[in-house]
């Protein structure tokens, strides 16, 4: 009996740790998704790459931090979607609409410089010193999944990507502002001449891209320390997700942010040194295999 | 022969007058200058070239600088070797890279760039029995190195001299090949790709081979690095250098291909001048990179050979 008790322990106990890896590797999956999301979406309409977006997330995170020792984390949410929302639409304003004649490269240069510009801009207003966000007291418990314990925190994270991709679906296939979206991503200068007023369009859709890195900042503050470059390691992921899925497509998108959302976790559990290569490796793999992203088979 | 005149009189003039006449402090800025100088001609030459923004030269320059200091530290190989693989190893790796990239468009290509970069900062910063994370490793270099003593490399007033030389020498060959039938079929493809693979041009191989050129450039600019300074941090491969080094090719201007070494001396200066504000200098660098980015797209050389030109002088 002594013998057999490990033993048999031991499947159970696999078992459950695979599902915790596998939960946890959703987390991170929609959290990326959530992010890499706002950036289809710019691309779609203004056809650049927002560099900025990793420096939305981490401002989002901040504001959130600054709104919830005031005000509680819910308020702190709200706030913090609805800065960045603002943000964004002064985005498009003042630097997507005017440059968007230039070759993408000169937006590509701004909106670089914009990002070391707000990670100073972080540095200077909440400090260097790492913070910490607690989780709302609704949502502080853990839950019991075959023999061990998960924080309900973590999969209410799941739960809100699951409903941001839902959501977004929904909206892009059944609302008439999701058509244009749909149109102007596929052929933005003909949109434009059916009669879609694409500037506006554009505004709602930056703004809208920048508020998810808000929300994606905002819900990863509890399980991240905040730092003013925590925007940095996740940028590059969700450019991996972007370039991985397809420039351009949001399935491909998802798809990709969920597969790089394991490998990432598995990774900093298994090889910790070298997680950071495992994205990497697989978009190079990718790319040999599928030039245009796995939502793009001949492209 | 008049090219070779030319450099031959800017090599031996640059490298003599700020040793006659310079102040220790001069040196010291202009050494690190001119290291900066050859990094930003790698990058400048990606752009003139192959019309593409690298946000990650970082990372050649940081990798070719962690295999000198890692290699001279553990006793690896002897130095000469270590120096040519520190060159070597990144450029093999950007044009494998390259090859799976350059499928790609400009600006899922210009995001690549930084993600690789930045996937060598996070292994540099986590891989703590090797890299010694974010302390960084004091290299422990030979006495001797190539045949010349170690001070020469660490010493401002001659390493100013190595590097002047150095960038005389890149500048040079990059300006040769830019003249050669090889020169003139990347900027074809660079100018529309598709129609010089329609006249019976293979367009990805070239390409790859200006941007391993470039990476090897950054690379040569890292080993010189590690070498001055004898101290490598995980900083080398983050993205802040990257975009130091774009501001400098930005701001030089990289029609000419002197323009981003330029660059990096008006960079310097300013970095100079800039004292109690270094505190913000991420700030300063990116909102310089914006407004020079909007309002001055041809940079100091694309503007001084303008004047040139409205002057009546024919530039190269």
């Amino acid at each position: 009996m002594a013998g057999a008790g490990p033993l048999r322990a031991a499947r159970p106990r696999l078992v459950a740790g695979m599902l915790i890896q596998l939960l946890n590797g959703l987390v991170y999956g929609g959290l990326l998704y959530i992010l890499a999301v706002g950036l289809v979406l710019i691309f779609g309409l203004r056809r650049v790459v927002n560099f900025a977006h990793g420096s939305l997330f981490t401002v989002g995170a901040y504001v959130g931090f600054t709104v919830t020792s005031v005000a509680g984390f819910w308020a702190g949410l709200a706030v913090s979607v609805c800065v960045l929302t603002v943000i964004g639409a002064a985005l498009d304003r003042f630097v997507f609409r005017p440059l968007q004649d230039e070759d993408p490269i000169v937006t590509m240069l701004v909106t670089f410089g914009l990002l070391l510009v707000l990670e100073d801009a972080v540095r200077t207003i909440w400090g260097k010193e790492f913070l910490t966000v607690q989780p709302p007291a609704i949502l502080s418990g853990v839950v019991h999944l075959t023999g061990t314990s998960f924080p309900v925190y973590r999969l209410a994270v799941i739960g809100v990507a699951i409903l941001v991709a839902g959501g977004l679906s929904l909206w892009l296939r059944f609302s008439r502002v999701g058509l244009y979206v749909r149109a102007s991503s596929v052929d933005p200068l003909t949109t434009g001449m059916q009669g879609v007023d694409t500037d506006r369009l554009s505004a709602t859709v930056v703004a809208i891209g920048a508020g998810l890195a808000g929300l994606s900042g905002t819900i990863a503050a509890p399980l991240l320390a905040l730092s003013p470059s925590m925007g940095g390691s996740i940028l590059i992921d969700s450019f991996v997700v972007v370039v991985t899925g397809g420039l351009g497509s949001f399935t491909g998108a998802f798809i990709a942010a969920m597969v790089i959302g394991q490998l990432h976790n598995l990774g900093v559990v298994f090889v910790p040194e070298a997680a950071s290569m495992i994205p990497l490796v697989l978009m190079v793999l990718v790319l040999i295999w599928r030039p245009g992203g796995l939502a793009k088979a001949g492209a | 022969m008049i090219r070779i005149a030319v450099f031959l009189a800017a090599g031996a003039a640059g490298a003599l007058l700020p040793n006659l006449f310079g102040s220790p402090l001069l040196l010291t800025l202009l050494t690190q200058a001119a290291i900066n100088a050859i990094l930003a001609t790698g990058v400048g030459f990606l752009v003139r070239q192959n019309g593409l923004v690298s946000f990650g030269h970082a990372g050649f320059f940081g990798l070719g600088a962690y295999i000198v200091a890692l290699s001279a530290t553990n006793g690896w190989m002897p130095i000469g070797v270590a120096l040519l693989l520190a060159v070597v190893a990144p450029t093999v790796l950007a044009l494998l890279l390259g090859a799976a990239m350059l499928r790609l468009g400009g600006v899922a290509f210009s995001m690549l760039t930084l993600a690789v970069a930045q996937a060598f900062y996070e292994l540099a910063l986590r891989w703590r029995s090797l890299a010694n994370g974010d302390d960084g490793i004091a290299a422990q270099l030979p006495d001797r190195i190539l045949g010349l003593d170690l001070s020469v490399f660490q010493q401002p007033g001659s390493m100013f001299v190595v590097c002047w030389i150095v960038l005389m020498l890149v500048l040079f060959g990059l300006s040769v090949l830019i003249a050669s039938p090889f020169g003139t079929l990347t900027l074809a493809i660079r100018e529309n790709e598709e129609r010089a693979r329609f006249i019976g041009y293979r367009t990805l191989l070239p390409r790859a081979a200006i941007y391993a050129l470039s990476a090897a450039i950054a690379a040569l600019a890292g080993v010189l690095f590690a070498l001055y300074n004898g101290f490598v941090t995980p900083n080398v491969l983050y993205w802040g250098l990257s975009g130091e080094a774009l501001v400098m090719a930005v701001v030089g201007g990289t029609r000419a291909v002197w323009g981003p070494a330029l660059g990096a001396l008006l960079f310097f200066l300013l970095k100079n001048v800039a004292g109690d504000l270094t505190e913000h200098w991420p700030a300063i660098i990116g909102g310089t990179l914006i407004i020079v980015t909007v309002l001055l797209p041809r940079g100091a050389s694309g503007s001084i050979a303008l004047l040139m030109q409205r002057m009546g002088v024919r530039t190269a």
